[in-house]
């Protein structure tokens, strides 16, 4: 030990070129004997993959992740759930595995964020002090975006099943309900939400259900406030092939703008016309998690905005927003999408910029990427890449690498991406929740 | 970095956090793989192959042929695009420096006979339980890896629809009977050495 001091340390961490003023260091040290606090509120793929590799990062750190629930339940693969062919058991993990690994796993509903004294204070009445936060608290919808819709419709007629959960089983009931000859309708709000392939998954889902079950005269109507959607092609290609005239597609140009809705009668309304089906698979407008909002962490369309290389708040200082509630890479190519796989990346990204500005360094050089399989019937899947690299200083997509799958390939490819999203989605729940 | 420095700072318990900080970009880079492929490389979805502790040389040699397209890939070659050859290189290095750890895939004993039978075939390349590879460069060790992995790298190598680059593993595979494929990929699974 007699050899090691300070500035080796600082030079070793710092890669030799650079030495970082003491200033810098003093600033964010921690209390005399305490250990630097983080706090991670959200225990989705974002904040338990932010707490495991704060974790495996910084051993010595005293990381608490704050979590409503006790069993977290994916929402990748859960329209699986919805046609019957996984069990929702088989999308749901506890928080044992991280409680093993060191982390405080608090169950409790983080109220209120208090930026300039650092606190986090939860329903219980404990207040938590950190020196750095993450936040990652999912969605919330705006029910009041659809004329006639609420939070308690949702729960019983007009499900979303976007949160994955009760209503996923219940959206699975109403479809078994269905005779012949029904209409199940999918209404998608306007982008940016949670999923991009998530509702023309689900209605290749519904129509596989209708398929085996010998329901061909039964349909799926998708009313979609937007004129495209991810992966369009290769779904397209699919339905063609899999569903003919099963599943029809209006998009927002063609009136499939849901803007009004009625449980009783379970009806959609759009500017010009009224649909009424057997089941209406309402998915409302959302934004990001209330606790943002009320931090004051959101635009004016209702996402966090942050700096796109190390996931920092852009509004306050000392708190990284990860996941679907924040918007990441506004660019004018494929901003970051809302996913699991992304959220997984961008906490590990948000992991490396705590560790360097709690130790005084500069934060490292991000690496996003993105990966998302959608399966249209058992064995026929298709994926899309997306990777962002830094240029000049700025986070741009990388227009020669990713995209989606080719829409002309050898059966073997969709038969291979089909089996990939399983082993996909095993791994990226280890690897946020073991 | 002088050694004794880096030693210093591991028993002080500080080497870690400013390694995956800022000291080892290869750390921070090979964590967007652990998505997909496990933490450290060790998969738990039988799709996904289990990547740490293979040969380094033979990452290095599939990651660059899914690069040239001289490999094919459903997913891999659309991803391995985004990197360059040194971070190929770099994470070819830091996944071969893990720990190889077969999965356990027991199996009855009627599969496990009629692969080994099977399996005459590879055992010259990959040895009597897969964990002999003869070129670090070409074959990867496969005992303990998932079977559901293999069966489907062998589909890719039976299917002349793909480009696949080895010649010899496409011959092998393609002599192999259809009934014979599951039960190969079972028997090196369920290999633990």
């Amino acid at each position: 030990m007699n050899r090691f001091n300070r500035r080796d340390f600082l030079k070793v961490s710092a890669g030799a070129s650079l030495l970082v003023p003491m200033a810098a260091c003093a600033q964010t040290a921690p209390r005399a004997g305490g250990k630097k606090r983080v706090v991670v509120v959200g225990g989705g793929f974002g904040g338990a993959t932010a707490a495991k590799y704060l974790k495996i990062g910084a051993p010595d750190y005293d990381v608490t992740l704050v979590e409503r629930d006790k069993v977290f339940t994916s929402c990748p693969l859960s329209n699986e759930v919805i046609s019957g062919e996984y069990p929702l058991s088989k999308l749901q993990v506890g928080y044992d595995g991280l409680i093993k690994r060191g982390i405080n796993v608090v169950f409790d509903d983080a109220t209120a964020v208090d930026p300039a004294k650092k606190t986090v204070r939860l329903k219980s009445g404990t207040t938590l002090n950190y020196d750095a936060l993450v936040l990652s608290p999912g969605i919330d919808f705006n029910f009041a975006g659809i004329e006639g819709h609420s939070e308690a419709a949702a729960n019983n007629e007009l499900p979303h099943a976007y949160k994955a959960g009760p209503q996923t089983l219940l959206l699975h009931k109403q479809l078994a309900a269905m005779k012949d000859g029904g209409t199940f309708i999918i209404t998608v709000p306007p982008g940016p939400f949670r999923c991009p392939p998530g509702p023309y998954e689900r209605a290749s889902q519904v129509a596989y259900y209708f398929k085996h079950k010998g329901m061909n005269k039964s349909k799926v109507l998708i009313l979609d406030s937007n004129d495209s959607f991810s992966k369009i092609g290769l779904f397209q290609q699919a339905w063609k092939l899999q569903y003919p005239g099963m599943i029809e597609w209006v998009p927002g140009a063609s009136g499939g703008k849901v803007v009004k809705v009625d449980a009783k009668t379970r009806t959609a309304y759009t500017d010009f016309d009224k649909f009424q089906g057997d089941v209406v698979n309402v998915i409302p407008p959302h934004h990001a998690g209330h606790i943002a909002k009320n931090t004051g962490l959101t635009n004016e369309r209702g996402w966090c905005t942050v700096n796109m290389l190390t996931m920092e708040s852009t509004v306050h200082p000392d708190i990284w927003v990860v996941g679907d509630s924040c918007v990441h890479g506004d660019l004018p190519v494929y901003g970051a999408p809302k996913s699991a796989h992304m959220a997984n990346t961008q906490a590990k990204v948000a992991v490396g910029a705590i560790i360097a500005k709690l130790s005084g360094l500069p934060a490292p050089e991000p690496y996003f990427v993105n990966t998302c399989y959608s399966v249209t019937q058992p064995g026929y899947g298709f994926s899309v890449v997306h990777i962002y690299r830094v240029v000049d200083g700025k986070l741009v997509y990388a227009t020669d690498a990713g995209g989606v799958s080719p829409v002309e390939a050898p059966a073997i490819t969709r038969k291979l991406e089909a089996e990939y999203q399983v082993g996909w989605f095993k791994n990226i729940m280890a690897d946020a929740f073991s | 970095m002088n050694k004794r420095v880096i030693l210093a700072l591991a028993t002080a318990g500080l080497l870690s956090a400013p390694a995956f900080a800022s000291g080892d970009k290869t750390a921070a880079l090979a964590a967007t793989c652990n998505n997909c492929h496990g933490t450290n490389g060790v998969s738990v979805g039988p799709s996904m192959p289990s990547i740490g502790g293979l040969p380094e040389a033979y990452l290095r040699t599939v990651m660059m042929q899914w690069k040239s397209g001289e490999r094919y890939s459903a997913t891999m070659s659309r991803l391995i695009k985004g990197y360059s050859d040194q971070q190929i290189a770099d994470l070819a290095k830091y996944f071969a420096a893990k720990p190889w750890v077969p999965q356990p895939q027991p199996v009855d004993a009627k599969i496990l006979a009629q692969g080994k039978a099977a399996s005459e075939r590879c055992t010259t390349c990959h040895g009597d339980t897969g964990s002999q590879p003869d070129d670090p460069a070409e074959t990867p060790q496969i005992h303990g890896q998932w079977a559901k992995y293999m069966e489907l790298e062998m589909m890719k190598y039976r299917d002349n629809a793909v480009a696949m680059p080895h010649r010899r593993m496409r011959g092998n595979t393609q002599r192999l009977k259809e009934e014979d494929v599951a039960a190969v990929a079972q028997y090196y699974a369920a290999q633990q050495k």
